[in-house]
């Protein structure tokens, strides 16, 4: 069952909030039950070595984690990313450009 | 077994380093981003509470260099001098802020205290007269103190205690305040709600701390508190308009969505400027395919802000629900022209065209 795609809005925007990455770069909309997100994604806070592929790592993880959490909302049916610095290709997420990964 | 001294103590010890924490965290931050008035605001802020008045008023004055309307830097300026008796600096500050916002309870009320302490009595007692007229908080304050009696400010050496009392309780409230929006930050939501709450208990007339006691029960997921709290801010501030919207999103969070749309109403009666409301209150609408007023807010939000790309596919979904196929071709072809590489809207379009 479809659920109302306001409710579903206002757990995205909790989800943001909970989570570890700087939501003021990412804007988001809700039609019916498709959520959709765009715009930079980068970390809030950073728990790496401080090498860039640990921060690379460190932000694919919160990539998963976010999609998983936004997945888990009841009545999502899909999200659709348009973000400026990472992509999904084949279940995977590779960085656009190296130096803006979060 | 401790005694209740050493318990005390250790709590004195504690709150030490808390204080001392967080003043290494905020220096830090203000190494990192040395052009922020608030950061320098907070700082002079937890300096003076902490009786570090010298430092603090550098930090203050600093702020006012960097944004020179900053209201509240300039209110913590004014009591710093206050405390520290420079009553002509402190007259001369408050006086400026009475002339900008001349109908400020809280400004008569600082100069009120001033005056008692500086032996003015009749001026003091002209002021506290205004700050009772223009907010009904001093009023009941002044009233329960037996300063307020049948319409006539009573002037004893009792009042100047009363006063002092509510000037002392604003500026830790606001340390509070500070310290439980810093915790927040660091994700300690415990801790902030702990401090956020002595700043309502301190000073329960500022919305501000009611809101911001909302927004962190909304983040614990403690969703009565935060109406309760939201609730309360609005009832100080009833044009608060952002209070209304984060009411309305925390009942979207309990699927109460007929409260959800009153309060985004009224949100958006008060920020009609805001696209993002708009975009919420189609949301709305649409749910109960009150597909009008969808539409209607939808292009609102568009008019605001035209690249509001979201607002753009639920408009063109709104027109496919309704079979207005071509002002949906429309609306996808305007979101491909931004966004080329949208597969989903790309799908849409051929479905229909």
């Amino acid at each position: 069952m479809l659920k109302e795609d306001f409710v579903i809005q206002s757990n995205v925007r909790q989800v943001l909030i909970r989570s570890n990455i700087d939501y003021s770069r990412i804007t988001f909309g809700t039609v019916k039950g498709v959520v959709y997100l765009r715009g930079i994604f980068k970390s809030a806070r950073f728990h790496t070595d401080g090498s860039g592929e640990g921060a690379a790592n460190f932000a694919i993880k919160s990539l998963e984690s976010l999609e998983k959490k936004i997945k888990g909302i009841p009545g999502v049916i899909d999200i659709e990313f348009e973000l400026t610095n990472w992509k999904k290709a084949g279940g995977q997420w590779t960085p656009k450009k190296m130096q803006e990964n979060g | 077994m401790d005694s209740e001294e050493n318990a005390r103590k250790r709590l004195k010890v504690r709150r030490l380093r808390f204080y001392r924490w967080m003043l290494t965290e905020i220096e830090r931050e203000i190494d990192l981003h040395p052009g922020y008035a608030d950061l320098r605001n907070q700082l002079g802020l937890l300096l003076m509470v902490g009786g570090e008045t010298e430092k603090a008023e550098i930090h203050l004055l600093e702020a006012l260099r960097l944004n020179p309307k900053y209201l509240e830097a300039t209110l913590n300026l004014g009591f710093l001098y206050v405390e520290t008796e420079r009553w002509e600096e402190a007259e001369e500050i408050l006086l400026l802020e009475v002339k900008k916002h001349p109908k400020d309870a809280f400004l008569y009320h600082i100069l009120g205290i001033l005056y008692l302490q500086t032996g003015r009595l009749k001026q003091a007692a002209a002021q506290i007269h205004k700050a009772i007229q223009f907010h009904s908080y001093y009023r009941d304050y002044y009233s329960k103190k037996g300063v307020w009696q049948k319409g006539v400010v009573q002037l004893d050496p009792k009042a100047e205690r009363v006063a002092k009392k509510i000037h002392w309780n604003h500026t830790h409230a606001q340390f509070h305040n500070f310290v439980g929006l810093y915790l927040a930050k660091k994700g300690k939501s415990t801790q902030a709600v702990q401090e956020l709450r002595k700043a309502t208990r301190l000073k329960p007339d500022e919305f501000v701390f009611h809101a911001n006691l909302g927004t962190v029960h909304t983040y614990q997921g403690v969703y009565p508190k935060a109406i309760q709290e939201f609730q309360e801010a609005l009832k100080i501030d009833p044009f608060y308009g952002m209070g209304y919207a984060n009411l309305s999103y925390v009942y979207g969070l309990m699927c109460r969505t007929r409260e959800a749309l009153r309060c985004m109403k009224t949100a958006v009666r008060i920020n009609p400027q805001y696209a993002d409301l708009h975009y919420n209150l189609a949301l709305l609408y649409s749910d109960r395919r009150r597909y009008e007023e969808a539409a209607f807010e939808l292009k609102k939000a568009l008019r605001i802000n035209s690249s509001y790309l979201f607002a753009r596919i639920n408009l063109g979904v709104l027109y496919e629900d309704q079979e207005r196929w071509k002002e949906a071709r429309r609306e996808y072809r305007k979101i491909l022209r931004i966004t080329p590489e949208d597969q989903h809207i790309r799908k849409r379009l051929e479905r229909i065209s």
